[in-house]
């Protein structure tokens, strides 16, 4: 009970933060409405003329698109100076959080969704490889990012499986100058340093991107306090990274581009001096869009990722590599326009998912996956507008074949309010992994695959509106999901011929609904300043194996309340000058979560484990010298929040940083 | 590019090649160095130093990696009493106690239960004995050198007479042999005597999660109960797979 009051005291808080910050919000929009000048200028501060794919996969304004979508600008991730998707994500989208296992491999929290549900893609394409269920977020950095599209609520109707939580679309930049050189250094504590470095260029028919990050911070150790209720972190891990990213298009007819693309990627991650792990991605793809006619597009595409996984031993300087996931894939898709409006896209993947595991039963796995879908995007009238999907996609391990359907409406009674519903099917095929994983755990357990798992399923239904009215947005959505067949490792047991030995097998688990709602407030104004509030409830009713026994899973809950906070100010102080000052927050409310007494004895029932919330802030200090230098003075944990004890879900932060960052462009 | 990206790419990836092959990795055959498997918590592997020269001396192409004797440890019988006092003594058993695993560490520890069971088999002959990172000795004591290869080492062994060396000492929180509770902070140990000298050549530490091995190169001399000494070093203490307890232990007998 007085765990339950404390959190209800960090909603109300936190609720009450938002609104505090709203009625602010509303008394600077109505002192400045006068000065507001066009909806132009409106539109470019909140980003509505930036052009969306993620929702429906055709090409959309922001402000049109029926599908409710949150972009994340270029500008908004240069504010936040992140340096990967994890980084970014965690300062600027309430509702989503990243916690560790005891090694601090990473785990998304996606509004009650964990990282395998919530499908991760770099100019449209898959991610290879996964770690704790996740995608390597560290593989996803931030240099020479367009914009981030997030679309919630289940998406499998256009993306197939692992959609069910939503969809998170990184779209890189393509060159769109003559010539420009971008280089940027960062300087932090504990070792910490940026290096990015981009390059476009266009020559006539062709243009070229390249961009470079290399990052590197120490580890560094920690204090817990004494007694601690739950596993604590006492050593911080850092790593090196360095990401190359080339893009080169070929525009040979005005109505014909063609594109190649080729990444790599490498981390080194010294949890062990002696033997430092080493993660490498390979990628490349092509891609051709076919301007058929006025009404017709075809798009065409080939994609090659590759994620391995080795450890290095400095002694004898041997590597060897123990995980190998290789994803080819063949794209095609063709809309067609209509006279009234109307759109109709069909299209067809197929995947070829190669796995080799040394924690895998026979080593190496192949799966194929077939798919086709097909949408109609109907504009009923200039009120209305209903957009219906269905999928079916087949899966060679298992035979597993499943159709997922969509169907949003979005209306509009007035211009400045959008109102949206849509009902959607998740799903999520298992992994090779959850099949046929067996993996003893340092001798305490053996994780066991299950060939016999039915696929996730997420019957998902949200409703938003969106207002908008001069210089501010305010956007509610409630969703409400019915998850079904939740894939996740089961309780500890023993088999009757090794009573000695204790096996966490993957199950599927019983039915649960969650329910997640996010309110929204941005504003901008002319004289430079530009706001964004943000603030998301999540609640999971008890989730329960097919048994009926609590569940205990291996990852954090999601914290029920949350809130992020950003405001800018922007002014050119003189023409060869300009300012910027920045507040970046965040604010969320602990969490209880019910951990087994004791796990070898699961009628000793559960006990209530309450981790404490926490607020972050960020102040930064921008200054531009004749738009081509840039100096930035930043301090990160402004309040120096030290937590007393590392939780799973603790922030890594040992107190403020201050953080330095040059660059120029050439 | 299309034409690199498509030659490149392939159903099973691509740069393999730069990745060592752990079936081509070399396992000891040469007299001097032996390789053995201790991850099993379960077991002590019992090697001797003469026997081991005689057969590698006899025969140099002799593959060492099979050259010790493996006896189980002793696990109490089923059913059988648990005592929830620290017993008096050095009984044999095993010894359960609670560590702060997953908190400050196992540096804190508190006394759970005890478990008596048989007392540890062991051959006729042995130097050595091997279970993970602990080591005992059969009547023997250790000492670390300064070296760092026994090239460094002085030849002879006039020179070890002022030398201090360790003894066994009997432990009942080091020796972790049943994990099966692992997850409550609960580890069984088994209560022997054990080197800790020589122990030193490979310890682990927690925090944090999973455990730090710190590998220690030194030259370690061994005193045998017969006076005589074996310079020992842990060369490596992994296996290509990335398995912890797989010793490659560098040895010279006698000196």
């Amino acid at each position: 009970m007085i765990n339950r009051t404390i959190i209800i005291s960090d909603s109300e808080n936190i609720f009450k933060l938002f609104l505090s910050f709203c009625c602010l919000f509303c008394a600077l929009s109505s002192s400045s409405q006068n000065e507001m000048e066009t909806d132009s200028l409106y539109n470019f501060l909140m980003n509505l003329d930036e052009v969306v794919v993620t929702g429906t996969r055709v090409p959309r304004l922001l402000k049109d698109t029926p599908i409710q979508t949150r972009v994340i600008s270029a500008k908004e991730i240069e504010r936040s100076d992140a340096t990967d998707i994890q980084d970014l994500l965690s300062q600027i989208m309430p509702g989503v959080e990243f916690s560790y296992a005891m090694n601090q491999q990473t785990h998304m929290n996606f509004g009650g969704f964990g990282g395998q549900s919530v499908l991760f893609l770099i100019d449209g394409e898959r991610l290879a490889g996964e770690t704790m269920d996740d995608v390597d977020f560290s593989r996803i950095d931030m240099n020479n990012v367009e914009r981030i599209e997030v679309v919630r609520g289940a998406s499998s109707a256009l993306y197939g499986s692992s959609a069910g939580g939503g969809v998170i679309n990184i779209i890189t930049k393509r060159a769109s100058k003559k010539w420009r050189a971008d280089l940027q250094f960062r300087n932090g504590r504990h070792g910490n340093r940026r290096y990015m470095v981009c390059l476009d260029n266009k020559f006539r028919r062709f243009s070229n991107s390249l961009s470079a990050t290399a990052y590197r911070n120490d580890s560094y150790d920690v204090k817990n306090g004494p007694e601690p209720v739950a596993r604590v972190i006492s050593t911080i891990y850092g790593h090196r990274m360095i990401s190359v990213r080339e893009k080169l298009m070929y525009t040979p007819v005005e109505n014909l581009k063609l594109s190649g693309r080729v990444a790599f990627y490498m981390k080194e991650l010294p949890r062990d001096i002696d033997m430092p792990e080493r993660y490498r991605s390979y990628s490349g793809g092509l891609k051709g869009e076919w301007l058929i006619s006025g009404d017709d597009r075809l798009e065409i595409s080939y994609a090659f990722d590759q994620y391995d996984k080795s450890q290095y031993r400095r002694s004898s300087g041997a590597e060897y590599r123990n995980y190998s996931n290789v994803q080819n894939s063949i794209r095609a898709f063709w809309t067609h326009s209509f006279s009234s409006g109307d759109i109709l896209s069909a299209g067809a993947d197929y995947m070829r998912d190669w796995l080799s595991n040394s924690k895998l039963i026979d080593e190496n796995k192949i799966q194929n996956n077939l798919d086709a879908f097909l949408q109609y995007d109907w504009r009923v009238n200039e009120r209305w507008e209903i957009v219906g999907a269905a999928r079916y996609d087949w899966f060679s391990e298992g035979r597993l074949s499943r159709v997922t359907p969509k169907i949003s409406a979005c209306y509009s009674p007035v211009r400045s309010l959008r109102l949206r519903v849509a009902y959607g099917l998740g799903f999520r095929a298992p992994t090779l992994k959850e099949k046929y994983y067996e993996f003893d755990m340092a001798g305490i357990w053996i994780v066991k695959g299950n060939p016999d798992l039915k696929p996730e399923q997420c019957n998902n239904v949200d409703l938003s509106a969106e207002y908008t009215r001069r210089n501010y947005n305010f956007t509610a959505s409630v969703s409400y999901n019915n998850v079904r067949n939740r894939i996740a490792t089961g309780l500890p047991h023993a088999e009757p011929s090794e009573p000695n030995q204790l096996y966490l097998d993957y199950i599927n688990l019983d039915s649960y609904e969650s329910v997640g709602a996010e309110l929204s407030a941005q504003a901008a104004w002319n004289c430079g300043i530009s706001a964004r509030l943000s603030y998301a409830w999540t609640y999971e009713k008890n989730i329960r194996d097919k048994e009926g026994n609590t569940f205990n899973s291996q990852y954090m809950p999601p914290r029920p309340y949350s809130l992020t906070a950003n405001i800018n100010w922007n002014k050119f102080i003189s023409k060869n000058y300009s300012l910027n000052l920045g507040v970046n927050g965040r604010v969320l409310s602990g969490v209880v979560n019910s951990e087994y007494k004791d796990y070898y004895d699961i009628s000793a029932g559960v006990t209530d484990v309450r981790y404490p919330p926490y607020t972050l802030w960020k102040f930064s200090v921008t200054q531009t010298f004749f738009e081509r230098f840039k100096i930035s003075a930043t301090l990160d944990n402004l309040f120096n929040y030290r937590p007393k004890y590392y939780y799973m879900n603790t922030p890594l932060t040992d107190g403020i940083s201050f953080i330095v960052s040059v660059g120029i462009t050439i | 590019m299309a034409w690199a990206i498509l030659s490149l790419s392939s159903c099973t990836g691509i740069l393999s090649g730069i990745y060592d092959d752990p079936e081509q990795e070399t396992r000891i055959t040469r007299a001097g160095q032996l390789y053995l498997d201790a991850s099993d918590w379960t077991q002590w592997h019992y090697i001797d130093f003469k026997d081991l020269v005689d057969k590698t001396e006899a025969d140099p192409a002799f593959d060492s990696s099979s050259l010790w004797e493996t006896f189980p440890i002793p696990m109490p019988d089923r059913g059988s009493a648990v005592e929830n006092t620290e017993p008096a003594g050095t009984p044999s058993g095993i010894y359960t106690y609670w560590y702060d695993v997953f908190g400050v560490g196992i540096e804190k520890r508190e006394f759970n239960s005890f478990s008596p069971t048989e007392k540890q088999a062991e051959p006729s002959k042995w130097s050595i004995a091997i279970h993970r990172n602990n080591v005992r000795t059969n009547g023997g004591s250790a000492w670390r050198s300064p070296y760092r290869s026994f090239d460094e080492m002085p030849s002879g062994t006039d020179w070890l007479d002022n030398v201090i060396f360790s003894e066994d000492e009997w432990n009942q929180t080091d020796v972790w042999t049943v994990q099966d509770r692992m997850l409550l902070g609960l580890a069984g140990n088994q209560g022997i005597k054990i080197n800790n000298l020589l122990g030193q050549w490979l310890t682990m530490k927690i925090p944090p999660m999973p455990p730090v091995f710190t590998h220690d190169k030194s030259v370690y001399v061994l005193r045998l109960s017969d006076g005589s000494y074996a310079a020992l070093q842990l060369a490596d203490y992994v296996n290509s797979a990335g398995t912890k307890c797989h010793l490659t232990i560098n040895y010279r007998y006698p000196l």
